[in-house]
């Protein structure tokens, strides 16, 4: 018979989303909460994150992924919190009710409050659609990261990276340290996708060249990657006819972004904002259905870990309540310059933070929320880019009282290059 | 003294291991030689999968009656390897006035009692994504998808089980007859048969040659594909055709047995063995989907590839006697639809071999293939019971495609078992899956290693020549010993 077992709220995820929501939730006075990790260890993909960057903002020092995670890792074990590794989530219900499999057998946990802390995975070769063989040695960048990090095992001798974002820029770096040759780091954009500090610190000082307005058009190699062509591209993207060469590598990494893992979500039928790519949230990770939240990267792709950790506790606590959430007062959309806002539902006026995506890299501009014709926040920017989201405390907006639809806009210059 | 075998099949795509499973009836010695490191490396890997039904038949031409052949057979396969099938039935669909010519052409060809003309109307309620605009489509209800890989698989493994060895990294070089047993020469050993069938696809021509027997060129001709992800199940329920084309089929949509969407393939002849994907190719799929279905999700594709279909000028299949070694039986040029015929063509060369003296004694304790349980398509009762039973039952690996431990161990464990990442995919589909291996990829390894006893340094994709990790970072040491060393 599958093990049931009642629960005030179950957590899916144990990375730094699901670690923080479920000690939100249980010092906001959930009795039982389960966490539930698919991995056989807490920390998600901070364990194989080894280098430092992480916590200056939630802790005030700077931490290395796994010692990030360790300070979690300690809370939960003196927690009376239930946590659950090697255990895959496969069906969560309307009414709470999530389906898990484990070693030991089913379960069928019922809970009052369920939190989608599920994260995010890396886009593939096949959806930017790369053409060309189909040999050994392309992989995802952060598939490489845990290889090299956690099973100590290198991917190639000599690289290609396709995509600046941090976790291509990190790598690099890593396999430099490995002696693995980086040939390329490659990027479609004509400006940086990750934070400059990683293109100083793992390109720069590793002399890895850095190609602007490029991107992968072929693979060669019937077996294992010989060489991958690299094209200039247009100003859509296009790769422009005659500007393309072959370079040699024995191994293509890909750094193309990331998409929040929302499988489960979806077949409750919550809708999901196709800029954020997960489901529609409130202040505190309320979905259109209210007993069930969603935290971390699986409602958007966050930059920092510490902004994941501050908004996932929030996520908890509010999971733990049993008071329903208060109407939807307005609706975030996103205007010129926008990439991405979350949360795009406010209910309580002053609660959390917003986080706002910009859509380019532009500077010497503003950032501008608007209610109808009222500019209910303004703020100057010197520089933003996609890889840094921009967090504005929501008790610095002023919020009207008239509720409905708010319009968030950016302009400013273009950005090329770093 | 050497091992001599009854029978030598050479080659371990659909053809070789259909031949090899019906060989497996009769009391033989029988080995099958392959020089990749696992079945299904070749021509079969990348198909459509379709078990064409006589609609489609091609008359007047040996593939055409092999194909028939072939039909009679499948009820009896499908349960004596535990085949899973998709029984989805196809529309043809005619998009011009002109093209209803050609439906009826398919209709009258292929005589098949339950299949129909219909309008549009009642073809859209069939099939709603359909291309509003289509004037009239052909219902036939035969025609059935299977996966591949598990045709091949299962073949092998049944075949396995009634005693065929299967030899792999064996690259033939050529031939050799001294006494009344056929040698056939590898870099590193002879084998002997009284009897030796060459099935090598792509590399028919060229075997047919080893034996000084004339044959024109394979020429290959790819045909590239889509493979959309599993949640876009239902968004086709049948396989859809366009009206008939000289060449091919052409580009269709069509579910396959395990949910995915299949969009593809185009038609494009080569001079060479190339089976890269192209811009080009991709973009002629493309268009050629979206004739059929104009919305169909493309942006959920999780996986492209291309396939060559080995073919010849006539594109016909050639089976015949080798001029220089009487016993030795070349099959040359087996394309499409190849999958659909293979066991007619099985059927075929017994009796070419059972007139050349072959006796056919069948045995009488023929195993079954039992398929293994898949935990991603098993209900939660059984589930339940299959980790109590095996505790590996319960731990999965691969989220997309829900595969848990017991199944790696089983495709690793199973004769002719899975030694690389691509044998564990073909079997239980792990990388197979939306995120393409980069969850079950932080696993396979150690599993491979623990269970399959593979050093990492000897773990491929596919074949020798594909490595999957290029060695191991360098050693730790501690702060005293770098100050020491001024390195690691």
């Amino acid at each position: 018979m599958p093990k049931k077992v009642l629960a005030d709220v179950v957590v899916i995820g144990g990375g730094p989303a699901g670690m923080a929501a479920a000690l939100g939730a249980r010092e906001s006075g959930a009795k039982i909460v389960f966490l539930l990790e698919r991995g056989d260890e807490l920390g998600g993909i901070l364990n194989q994150c080894i280098h430092a960057g992480f916590g200056v903002q939630r802790f005030g020092e700077e931490l290395t992924g796994p010692e990030y995670a360790g300070i979690y890792k300690d809370r939960l074990a003196s927690s009376s919190i239930e946590v659950m590794t090697s255990t895959l989530v496969c069906e969560v219900n309307r009414d709470g009710y999530v389906k898990a499999v484990n070693r030991s057998g089913i379960w069928e946990i019922s809970a009052r409050s369920v939190v989608m802390a599920m994260g995010c995975r890396e886009r593939t070769r096949d959806m930017i659609r790369i053409p060309g063989t189909r040999p050994s040695g392309v992989f995802t960048a952060g598939l490489v990261q845990y290889m090299v990090n956690v099973d100590g095992l290198l991917p190639g001798k000599e690289a290609v990276i396709l995509g600046s974002g941090d976790i291509g820029l990190i790598v690099a770096r890593r396999l430099e340290l490995e002696g693995v040759r980086v040939n390329a780091v490659v990027e479609i954009r004509d400006s940086l996708s990750g934070l400059v500090r990683n293109y100083v610190q793992c390109l720069l000082d590793f002399n890895i060249p850095m190609l602007f307005s490029h991107t992968v058009t072929g693979i060669r190699g019937e077996d294992r990657v010989e060489a991958v062509k690299i094209s200039k591209v247009d100003n859509s993207w296009r790769p422009i006819k005659g500007a393309s060469q072959w370079m040699e590598c024995d191994c293509l990494l890909l750094s193309v972004g990331l998409i929040p893992e929302n499988e489960l979500t979806q077949r409750l039928g919550i809708p999901i904002c196709p800029e954020s790519g997960g489901p529609y949230i409130d202040e505190k990770g309320t979905t259109e259905i209210p007993h069930i939240f969603a935290c971390g990267n699986v409602s958007s792709v966050f930059d920092l870990v510490d902004y994941v950790s501050i908004i996932s506790e929030r996520t908890g606590s509010a999971a733990a309540l049993k008071n329903p959430p208060a109407p939807v007062s307005f609706i975030l959309e996103c205007g010129g310059g926008v990439g991405l806002v979350v949360p795009q539902r406010i209910r309580e006026r002053g609660e959390g933070d917003i986080f706002v995506r910009p859509a380019t890299a532009l500077r010497d501009g503003n950032i501008r929320f608007q209610r109808g014709e009222r500019i209910i926040y303004e703020k100057p920017i010197s520089i933003c880019r996609p890889s840094e989201m921009i967090r504005i405390p929501s008790r610095g907006i002023e919020w009207p009282h008239e509720t409905g639809k708010v319009k968030i806009e950016i302009d400013g210059e273009p950005v090329q290059g770093i | 003294m050497k091992k001599r075998y009854d029978l030598i099949i050479i080659g371990g795509g659909v053809t070789g291991c259909a031949l090899a499973w019906y060989f497996s009836h009769y009391d033989f010695e029988i080995a099958l030689l392959e020089k990749e490191m696992d079945v299904c490396c070749g021509v079969s890997k990348a198909n459509t999968g379709i078990f064409h039904s006589r609609s489609y038949w091609t008359p007047d031409t040996l593939k055409g009656e092999l194909h028939l052949r072939s039909l009679s057979w499948f009820p009896r396969a499908k349960k004596e390897l535990d085949l899973p099938v998709r029984e989805c039935g196809a529309l043809t669909v005619a998009l011009s006035a002109a093209d209803i010519g050609h439906l009826r052409e398919v209709k009258a060809r292929g005589r098949c009692p339950e299949a129909e003309i219909m309008g549009p109307i009642e073809a859209r309620k069939r099939e709603p994504n359909l291309n509003k605009n289509l004037k009239a489509a052909y219902y036939d209800p035969g025609t059935v998808v299977v996966s591949p890989f598990q045709l091949v698989c299962s073949l092998a493994e049944c075949a396995a089980l009634n005693g065929v060895e299967f030899h792999f990294d064996q690259h033939v070089r050529g031939f050799d007859q001294t006494s009344k047993y056929i040698r056939v020469l590898t870099p590193e050993n002879n084998w002997e048969a009284a009897f030796v069938i060459t099935a090598a696809g792509l590399f028919s021509s060229e075997i047919a040659r080893y034996s000084r027997d004339k044959i024109s060129d394979i020429r290959p001709c790819r045909g590239e594909y889509f493979v959309l992800d599993r949640d876009c199940d239902g968004f086709v329920n049948r396989v859809l055709y366009p009206a008939p084309r000289e060449r091919s089929k052409g580009i269709l949509v069509c579910p396959t047995p395990e949910g995915n969407v299949l969009a593809g393939p185009n038609f494009e002849p080569l001079d060479r063995f190339d089976s890269s994907t192209t811009y080009f190719g991709l973009e002629e799929v493309e268009k050629g989907a979206h004739r059929l279905t104009p919305h169909i999700p493309l942006h959920k594709n999780i996986r492209n590839f291309s396939g060559l279909r080995p073919t010849l000028p006539d594109r016909d299949f050639h089976i015949f006697f080798s001029n220089t070694y009487p016993n030795l039986l070349h099959l040359v040029g087996i394309e499409s639809p190849g999958l659909t015929a293979a066991f007619g063509i099985a059927e075929y060369v017994g009796e070419k071999l059972h007139n050349k003296g072959l006796t056919l004694r069948e045995k009488n304790d023929f195993r079954f293939r039992k398929a293994f349980p898949v935990f991603r398509e098993a209900d939660w009762k059984t589930r339940e019971a299959l980790i109590r039973e095996d505790p590996d039952w319960g731990e999965i690996i691969c989220r997309c495609e829900e595969v848990t431990v017991a199944e790696v161990k089983h495709a690793l464990r199973t004769p002719p078992g899975a030694s690389t990442l691509d044998g564990l995919k073909r079997r239980i589909r792990t990388t197979a899956g939306r995120c393409q291996g980069s969850f079950c990829l932080m696993s396979i390894p150690r599993l491979m290693s623990e269970i399959g006893n593979v050093p990492y340094g000897n773990m491929y994709k596919e074949g020798r020549k594909s490595p999957l990790f290029a060695g191991e970072t360098r050693e730790e040491c501690s702060r005293s010993e770098y100050a020491e060393k001024g390195s690691c």
